[in-house]
């Protein structure tokens, strides 16, 4: 397992589109990919997990990945909420 | 008979009752079939939900717009969760058939949106339970009333409007809506108002009442309902109607027009909104700008104050719409008739004369900032949002709060979050005082807006809802008048603009007035954008003044209000 922690950083947080960024993208991993987020464990290929877990802008989460491409998955994951889910 | 409602989007609909009653999703007779065929059943109806809905996103953009199609694309979109599905097929492997597992999984969901902090997240608790009804429907074999299909004259009656339902609704075929539930400004009566249908929303018991092919008509402007109606009954609608058509057709002209009178002058028409999707209309109705957004609708129906992250975002959302116009937001209002129970506030003897609106605010300042602190970084985007303050009624107030606001803007710069800068700071002009010392506002304000309902109330000493007394309240009083010349004078002395965000702004016996006292912005109701600019077209500033002048010399409201009712007729 390998894991990152960064910050949400687009002004509408996890709403359906941020959110389909986001799961679309990690659905193409074969590995298991969890957010960790006010105190919550979330499913990050789910998109119902993801906006009923109400991530706003400027929350800190860990993204975990584990299994097949588990690296090639986290930096994926960093680099796409970092450059704000095509939210910015 | 006569049904009572709310008056949710004008006009007069006759014609036969259609009633849609809920669709029975009743699965109990289902036997559990094996885990494979469930299994292939439930991944058949995912795919035929899949496909209608799509037909169904299609047929909406085309005849309603991209952003009622979006909420069936995004449908969609969660629909295909694999986790979701999992869930699903793990149902059905511990004995559930398909039906049985997609209620229990979705109801988990919506259930989950339901209960979150933030209000846009929570409306998807509805889509959710859309998604449910609609795949129960498909795995019954239940097909729903399709309204493409309903003959001319139909009216429709239901307990709500889904999102589903209204891929059928047209002017061709539906000639009214009337609903169990539902309000002002609930997805039915924007989608009412934009299809310009007329609709009577909140009927208790219609679906009780009113039987398939009852002769009905809908009074969408009166919020009321006539079930099977006399012949006299129906010949005097039927001629409103036709009255109403006429006139719609006449002003339409008047939708991509610019707002001048009769000589070229340019003035600004805004529209009152008080919700988000509010806004969508507001952009569809030909109005230039928002000029009065009511916050206030951020904090009820819930039980703890919603944060900035939820307040940003409706603010954001608003500006986002209204890009390149311009949109003023009155800080939270509350207080007087608008109670909000979690603010624990206090009984008050006068309430309208008590700890209210700006005066609340100021002495909480830590709920206060966070309203402040959202508007700030809503207006970072499109530069396009003004603050208002409401009620005020003294220098000092205007100054307290812009030292909030300059604490806000230090904070948010140590926080490093953009946020607007030179955001304007405005003020409602709604009490005798501050029509008073126009004069003394004007130098610490950057824009007047006069709010003439409290206006109103305030300069006569009168409420409002009291039957007694009510004759008082009247805009046409040579009291309220002298308040709002005095007020508009004092702004273009201090060179700031005015506006008026009022009912009076809307009043066509009033445009002449304003218009010759150099009001430059007019805000009203979305339903009144095209009247009122019709009115301020028809005015010469010649003429205007004549009026004006002959008005202002009279000594009584009665007087006042027949010279220019005979006027504006004229």
């Amino acid at each position: 397992m390998v894991s990152a922690k960064t910050k949400v950083i687009n002004p509408q947080g996890m709403h359906m589109r941020p959110a389909q960024v986001f799961v679309g993208e990690m659905g193409k991993f074969k590995c298991d990919v969890t957010l960790l987020c006010n105190g919550k464990t979330i499913n990050a290929k789910s998109i119902m997990n993801l906006m009923a877990a109400c991530i706003k802008q400027g929350c800190e989460i860990e993204i975990q990945c584990s299994g097949e491409q588990e690296n090639e998955a986290l930096a994926r994951a960093v680099e796409l909420v970092d450059s704000g889910l095509g939210d910015l | 008979m006569i049904l009572q409602g709310i008056a949710a989007s004008g006009g007069v609909g006759l014609g036969r009752a259609v009633c849609v009653r809920e669709e029975k999703l009743d699965y109990s007779g289902v036997a559990y079939s094996g885990k494979e065929s469930e299994k292939d059943r439930l991944q058949a109806a995912l795919e035929e939900f899949e496909d209608r809905t799509d037909a169904m996103a299609k047929r909406i953009r085309e005849r309603v717009g991209e952003k009622e199609a979006e909420i069936l694309i995004g449908q969609i979109t969660m629909l295909a969760d694999p986790f979701m599905h999992s869930q699903m097929e793990e149902a059905i492997d511990n004995g559930s058939c398909a039906e049985a597992a997609v209620d229990a999984i979705c109801t988990m969901y919506a259930d989950m949106f339901a209960g979150v902090e933030d209000e846009l997240m929570r409306q998807r608790a509805t889509d959710v339970r859309d998604i449910r009804d609609r795949l129960l429907a498909v795995l019954l074999g239940v097909t729903g009333v399709d309204l493409s299909q309903l003959p001319a004259g139909s009216v429709l009656v239901a307990r709500d409007l889904t999102p589903s339902m209204t891929v059928g609704l047209s002017r061709e075929n539906i000639a009214g809506i009337l609903t169990e539930v539902g309000g002002r400004t609930s997805h039915s009566a924007i989608l009412a108002r934009a299809l310009e249908l007329p609709a009577v929303l909140s009927v208790p018991k219609a679906l009780d009442l009113i039987k398939d092919g009852d002769g009905l008509i809908v009074d969408g402007s009166e919020g009321k309902a006539i079930l099977n109606p006399d012949e006299s009954t129906r010949a005097g609608y039927l001629k409103r109607q036709q009255e109403f058509f006429a006139r719609r057709a006449a002003l339409e002209v008047y939708r991509d027009r610019a707002t001048v009178d009769a000589d070229g002058k340019v003035y600004h028409l805004y529209a009152n909104i008080g919700s988000v999707a509010e806004a969508e209309a507001a952009a569809q109705s030909g109005a230039e700008g928002i000029g009065l957004f009511r916050t206030e609708f951020l904090f009820m129906n819930r039980t703890s104050l919603p944060d900035e992250g939820v307040q940003y975002e409706a603010y954001q959302a608003v500006s986002k719409i209204m890009a390149g116009k311009e949109v003023i937001i009155r800080t939270l209002d509350v207080g007087g008739d608008k109670a909000i129970e979690y603010l624990g506030m206090d009984k008050e003897d006068n309430p309208f004369l008590g700890h209210r609106a700006i005066r609340y605010c100021l002495d909480r300042p830590e709920l206060y900032k966070v309203q402040l602190r959202a508007l700030l970084r809503a207006g970072a985007g499109e530069k396009n949002i003004k603050i208002m303050l409401p009620l005020v009624t003294c220098v000092e107030e205007v100054r307290a709060a812009r030292e909030l606001l300059d604490q806000c803007k230090d904070e948010l710069d140590a926080e490093g979050l953009p946020y607007d800068r030179d955001i304007k700071v405005g003020i409602m002009a709604e009490t005798p005082s501050a029509a008073l010392i126009a004069d003394l506002l004007a130098k610490e304000s950057d824009f007047f807006s006069i709010g003439t309902n409290d206006l109103t109330q305030y300069t006569m000493a009168v409420d409002r809802g009291n039957a007694k007394v009510e004759k008082l309240y009247k805009t046409f009083q040579p009291s309220v008048l002298r308040s709002i010349r005095n007020v508009i004078a004092a702004a273009k002395e201090a060179g700031i603009p005015v506006g008026m965000c009022g009912e009076a702004a809307a009043d066509p016996c009033l445009a002449p007035l304003l218009m010759t006292w150099g009001l430059d912005e007019f805000s009203v109701s979305i339903s009144s954008v095209l009247d009122t600019r019709a009115n301020i077209h028809r005015w010469r500033g010649e003429k205007a003044k004549r009026v004006t002048q002959e008005a202002m010399g009279l000594s009584t409201a009665a007087g006042v209000e027949g010279y220019l009712s005979a006027a504006v007729s004229d």
